[in-house]
């Protein structure tokens, strides 16, 4: 929306510079996107006349004129009259007009903004010379006018400066719309025109015409019928007014002077009767509608007979504009008879139209519903300023004044007369709240120490119905604030008009209780670091994937949550485990150079699998990791996953055994290869932690992964749960020194470590004396039947230094329980 | 038609007994079965033609399965109980100055870390909602304009990721309604990803982070909100600040600000740059009805903003997709 600061001067005085003003609007209305300086573009734009106009020999088109500027343009050839010569190639240039004369030297308006603007100069046209131009509305930057120069409808004197004579010395705000979604009073001139005589702590008397909610409509000419009005149901309509106006010229238009300001604020000027109600529409914000009435009857079948209702399922509208429409019960149609003729708010019917044979017109005030309208919108991809207004929530009462005065300026402008009464159906009249409030309780929300006075009259400048009584203010809002409902939207004003930055900043009072990091947030940030001190990379990905990437790692879609109005197929479905958006980004990242990383992702996962949790799908939280080498190595990677792993879980104070996967349905090992992946355990607390491993051969080759990669899924709420069960493991330190021996069993191929050393702590925990269990070698000779595993057992004693025979013995007891269970030789 | 079904059968079983299952398609029957498509009358050959390619496509997916279990007969499982691999030793961890924290998350600890010292709880915000939460405990009736504002994205179920932390205000009011009555104070900060139907450029994302406060007691003012959020600022930045603020409309509070700090010196800010930080403003009654907290006996202020232009202001991020690209490339900035 563009706002006017010369059509908002002719309702409110404004006392301080452009800048100060946008800064007041800015703190205490709404933020201004840019001030443009409309009059740098017309300062040397003049008034001239012209004096001589001879068509230029030797051409068919061109015109040799000589303008009278009053003589005030400096560098310029001037006849011995003292005029200046000008060719002009426009049918419409003539003597006597009053013409805008764009000097030599000076910039042609609609070229301004340009990056290089055009500058005039004195030039040899077909031998004659032309100092400059006589310049059209479109030369002019005011609107598209091809029909030639713009004729002056002024008695200025020639050499005045056009911008002074059309006010075009003007600055234009760009206020965006959606900001004022809440205030559609602001959405015409006279409305934001009052907020800005408040916001300087002006008081504001709206213009008599628009204040009386019963006008004249002045005397009554002729009979015609007055149209019938019917609003099938007041939730589409609250109000509509019709009028007949008769002996419309639609060759007839408005004085230059508001065509200018329709211009300037980004509306073409088209005829009388048209902008008439655009004009209204721009200082009030009620939108208005012609009609062309004897074609209303035709349609209609012989009688004027305006209906307000719903779309019908299978009817067709022509609009304005050429397109014919399918309407919908959602849309709410003017009907002539049983005749769709108009949607409703958004455009009129093209059967309707008015044109240049339009005798007689049909003038509608109304309002519609903006839920509908808004819908509407969307639908039929219909943004006029029209509908602007409209889904903002015009006043019912709004109707009247400004219908009245738009009966009165087309009279005015294009000659017509009104000759029916004007119909009013009006369902949906409604009281303004009364809204008491204290002062105290104004203060004690905002902050302020206003006094009850102050509030009074910060609320009368804004025209609001207020009283005070001791500490009690009684307020009725005006019409045009259907958004003041109760005594908050009261304090907002106050608040706003005063300004918020007049407020003393305060910090809360309250008692001093210290807040700790939630333990799992506490959790999340130690395993991150620790991911961060084994060398990998943490990363955030989407939490929407490709039905694609599911299917690759053999998740199915139907189990993850689907965006129905997703941006592209890439980010349609939930995904249920970080996993693949993880192995999304290993090839780019091979591929720009990195041989070696890890990367890692605390992140929320959804299943459709998982019970809703308060009617909304449980949130499953994941730690993921996947590691990669380019180059390839002679030890699997799963071991280096595993290294990693186990070593976040030390610094967690956490130790880990890991279960061979097996099968497993579970979308979060879909990815992993069971053969060669485990299930992740806590020792202590038995609780399962998640899965690591390689990937399937397909996913790796889905993925374009290099051999070497690996990686895991973990749950961190699992993970807070094993955390929580465990004991603190301190024993003091021994003063004695240790014993260590190393003992090596031969065993199958397919006997695991962790049988070794479930049944050697089986034996220690026999022995009353403090050991450890560690690898020392696993080795696997060439035919690959049998392998070694050797392991170091380190035996303290708290109170005595041990004998080398009580340790031979401890060693004894462990080879022969290992030996007798496990079919192992010991080597 | 007996005679495809049949033909199936047979395929199949050669299929799951073969190495090389890729072969079948090569099947003699199989190409006998076009050259009876001519001889057929029209009226059968769509049907016929049709129970064709279904075959065709039953035997791809057949085969695929095949080859992958061919291929799976061949993979060596690992003894995943053992400390490292046979013949090895135990694997060394990447080097420590290859690991990085993406800077997102560690500015989001940051700020929570601020609140936290300042008494807010800090509570992850949701990433699927209903629009109960989203909108309608929020003073967002069906159908009100404002909502179009927050280009929300919906599941078929109807649920939505939500589009601001705000969704989660509802929750942090119910669960402090108890501590409230009890003579204190609701004090929390939600934290989290959003999202919006928007299209992705340099400074647009559909998938950004924010972070909302609530603060509710007997005695709130907009003076203290203003204040808390001051101090918050001038405690990030370690300056003093001075802040501005501008009407601004959110459903869910009345009055509704925009509030804005001068730029910091450390950003290179010169007095009268202004940096639109959040959106604000006193909690609507409506939206502490829906808590079920009186409005009459307790106020409160909210406010909410978001994450990534923080970040992208200290460190001179030039392009919001860097965050979730995981490029190495620019996660290697952040050591």
């Amino acid at each position: 929306m563009i706002i006017s600061v010369n059509w908002l001067k002719k309702f409110t005085d404004i006392d301080v510079s452009i800048d100060e003003l946008a800064t007041l609007i800015g703190a205490r209305l709404v933020e201004i996107e840019t001030v443009i300086d409309l009059g740098k573009k017309y300062q040397d734009v003049l008034v001239a006349q012209v004096v001589e106009c001879v068509e230029l020999e030797g051409s068919d088109h061109l015109n040799v004129t000589k303008l009278d500027d009053g003589g005030v343009w400096q560098n310029v050839e001037r006849d011995d009259n003292g005029y200046v010569q000008v060719v002009c190639g426009a049918p419409n240039v003539r003597a006597g007009i009053l013409v805008a004369w764009l000097p030599p030297q000076s910039i042609v308006p609609e070229t301004a903004d340009d990056t290089e603007p055009f500058v005039l100069g004195a030039r040899q046209l077909r031998g004659a010379m032309s100092n400059g131009m006589i310049a059209s509305a479109r030369e002019l930057a005011l609107f598209d006018e091809h029909d030639g120069i713009l004729e002056l409808d002024t008695d200025a004197a020639p050499g005045t400066k056009f911008a002074d004579v059309y006010e075009l010395n003007d600055y234009l705000l760009d206020i965006e719309n959606k900001s004022l979604t809440h205030r559609p009073d602001c959405f015409g001139i006279i409305g934001f025109a009052r907020e800005v005589a408040a916001i300087q702590g002006k008081p504001f008397h709206t213009p008599e015409w628009l204040a009386q909610l019963t006008p004249d409509f002045g005397e009554k000419q002729g009979d015609i019928m007055t149209p019938t009005v019917t609003i099938d149901d007041p939730e589409l309509s609250a109000r509509y007014q019709a009028v007949v106006l008769s002996g419309a010229d639609g060759a007839k238009k408005t004085p230059l002077y508001i065509q200018t300001y329709l211009a300037r604020v980004g509306v073409r000027p088209i005829n009388a009767v048209v902008d008439v109600t655009n004009y209204l529409m721009m200082l009030t914000g009620q939108p208005l509608h012609a009609f062309d009435y004897d074609k209303l009857v035709k349609v209609g079948g012989g009688t004027a007979d305006i209906h307000v209702r719903s779309g019908r399922v299978g009817e067709k509208l022509t609009l304005l504009d050429g397109r014919t429409i399918e309407l919908t019960p959602e849309d709410i149609v003017i009907a002539a008879g049983e005749t769709a003729i108009g949607l409703a708010g958004a455009m009129g019917g093209a059967d309707t139209e008015i044109d240049e044979s339009t005798k007689n017109i049909i003038i509608e005030s109304a309002t519609f519903s903006l839920y509908s309208l808004r819908a509407t919108q969307m639908r039929h991809g219909i943004f006029s300023e029209a509908i602007t207004r409209f889904t903002k929530g015009q006043p019912a009462e709004l109707t009247a004044p400004v219908v009245a005065d738009a009966v009165r300026l087309i009279a005015e402008w294009a000659g017509t007369t009104r000759v029916s009464d004007v119909a009013d159906s009006y369902p949906g009249k409604r009281d303004l709240p009364v809204i008491e409030l204290t002062a105290t309780q104004v203060n004690a929300t905002l902050g302020t120490t206003y006094s009850v006075e102050q509030m009074r009259e910060t609320l009368r400048n804004v025209e609001f119905d207020a009283t005070a009584s001791d500490d009690t203010l009684t307020v009725q809002a005006p019409y045009w604030r259907s958004d003041i409902h109760i005594a908050e939207d009261v304090i907002e004003e106050i608040g706003r008009i005063n300004s918020y930055d007049a407020i003393t900043l305060k910090l809360p009072h309250r008692d001093f209780t210290a807040v700790r990091p939630s333990d799992f947030d506490e959790l999340r940030t130690a395993m991150r670091k620790a991911l961060v001190r084994a060398g990998a990379s943490e990363v955030l990905t989407y939490s929407f994937i490709h039905g694609d990437v599911l299917r690759k790692v053999g998740q199915d879609p139907a189990d993850s949550y689907r965006i129905t109005n997703s941006i592209s197929p890439d980010l349609q479905y939930y995904r249920q485990s970080l996993t693949p958006s993880l192995l999304g980004l290993v090839n780019a990242n091979v591929k720009n150079g990195y041989d070696q990383f890890a990367l890692f992702e605390m992140n929320k996962v959804h299943s459709k699998t998982a019970e809703l949790v308060e009617d909304v799908p449980a949130e499953m939280h994941r730690l993921g990791l996947v590691l990669v080498n380019k180059k390839d190595q002679t030890s699997a990677p799963y071991y280096q996953a595993k290294r990693i792993l186990d070593y976040i879980a030390q610094l967690l104070g956490m130790e880990l055994h890991y279960k061979p996967l097996g099968d497993s349905n579970l979308a979060l090992s879909k990815p992993f290869e069971s053969r060669r992946s485990a299930r992740v355990i806590d020792v202590s607390s038995g609780q399962p932690l998640g899965v690591i491993g390689e990937y399937k051969k397909s996913v790796a080759r889905g993925f374009k992964l290099p051999n070497y990669a690996a990686g895991f899924e973990l749950l961190p709420e699992a993970i807070a749960i094993a955390l929580n069960h465990k004991a603190p493991a301190y024993t003091p330190l021994s003063r004695y020194p240790s014993s260590e021996r190393d003992i090596c069993f031969q065993v199958a191929h397919d006997v695991t470590y962790q049988q070794i050393i479930d049944v050697t702590h089986n034996v220690l925990d026999t022995i009353d004396i403090s050991s450890t269990v560690e690898p020392v070698d696993v080795y696997e000779p060439a035919d690959g039947t049998t392998k070694n595993i050797t392991v170091r057992l380190k035996f303290t004693a708290a109170e005595r230094t041990l004998t080398g025979d009580e340790v031979t013995d401890f060693v004894a007891r462990v080879a022969s329980e290992v030996t007798a269970k496990i079919d192992a030789k010991i080597v | 038609m007996t005679n495809i079904e049949d033909l199936r059968q047979t395929l199949f079983a050669r299929v799951s007994a073969t190495n090389e299952p890729r072969e079948i398609l090569k099947a003699a029957e199989l190409k006998q079965l076009y050259t009876v498509l001519p001889t057929l009358n029209p009226g059968e050959r769509g049907a016929y033609g049709k129970a064709v390619n279904e075959l065709k496509v039953a035997l791809e997916t057949a085969i695929v399965a095949r080859e992958n279990e061919l291929e799976d007969a061949t993979i060596e499982p690992l003894d995943v109980t053992a400390p490292w691999d046979v013949n090895s030793a135990l694997p060394a961890l990447l080097p420590t100055e290859q690991g990085t924290q993406h800077p997102l998350t560690r500015e989001l600890e940051n700020v929570i870390d601020i609140f936290t010292r300042m008494g807010f709880e800090a509570i992850e915000s949701r990433q699927i909602d209903d629009d109960e939460h989203m909108f309608g405990a929020l003073n967002f009736p069906a159908n009100h304009p404002a909502r179009d504002g927050y280009d929300t994205f919906r599941t078929e179920e109807g649920f939505i990721p939500p589009a601001h932390t705000s969704t989660m205000q509802n929750r942090i009011l119910k669960a402090g309604k108890a501590k409230l009555e009890a003579g204190g104070h609701i004090a929390a900060v939600s934290y989290g990803r959003v999202f919006r139907n928007e299209d992705v450029d340099a400074t647009h994302e559909h998938t950004f982070y924010q972070c909302e406060g609530v603060y509710v007691s007997e005695t709130a003012t907009l003076g203290e909100m203003l204040g808390t959020l001051q101090s918050f600022f001038e405690t990030y930045y370690g300056q003093k600040l001075k802040i501005k603020t501008q009407p601004g409309y959110f459903p869910f509070v009345e009055p509704g600000l925009e509030f804005a700090i001068e730029k910091p010196a450390a950003l290179g800010g010169k007095p009268g740059d202004w940096l639109e930080m959040l959106g604000c403003g006193m909690i609507h009654p409506n939206v502490l009805r829906s808590a079920d907290i009186n409005p009459e006996k307790y106020r409160g202020f909210a406010w909410g903003g978001g994450i990534e232009r923080l970040v992208m202001l200290k460190y001179g991020i030039e392009d919001l997709r860097h965050f979730e690209s995981g490029k190495l490339a620019f996660l290697r900035k952040f050591v």
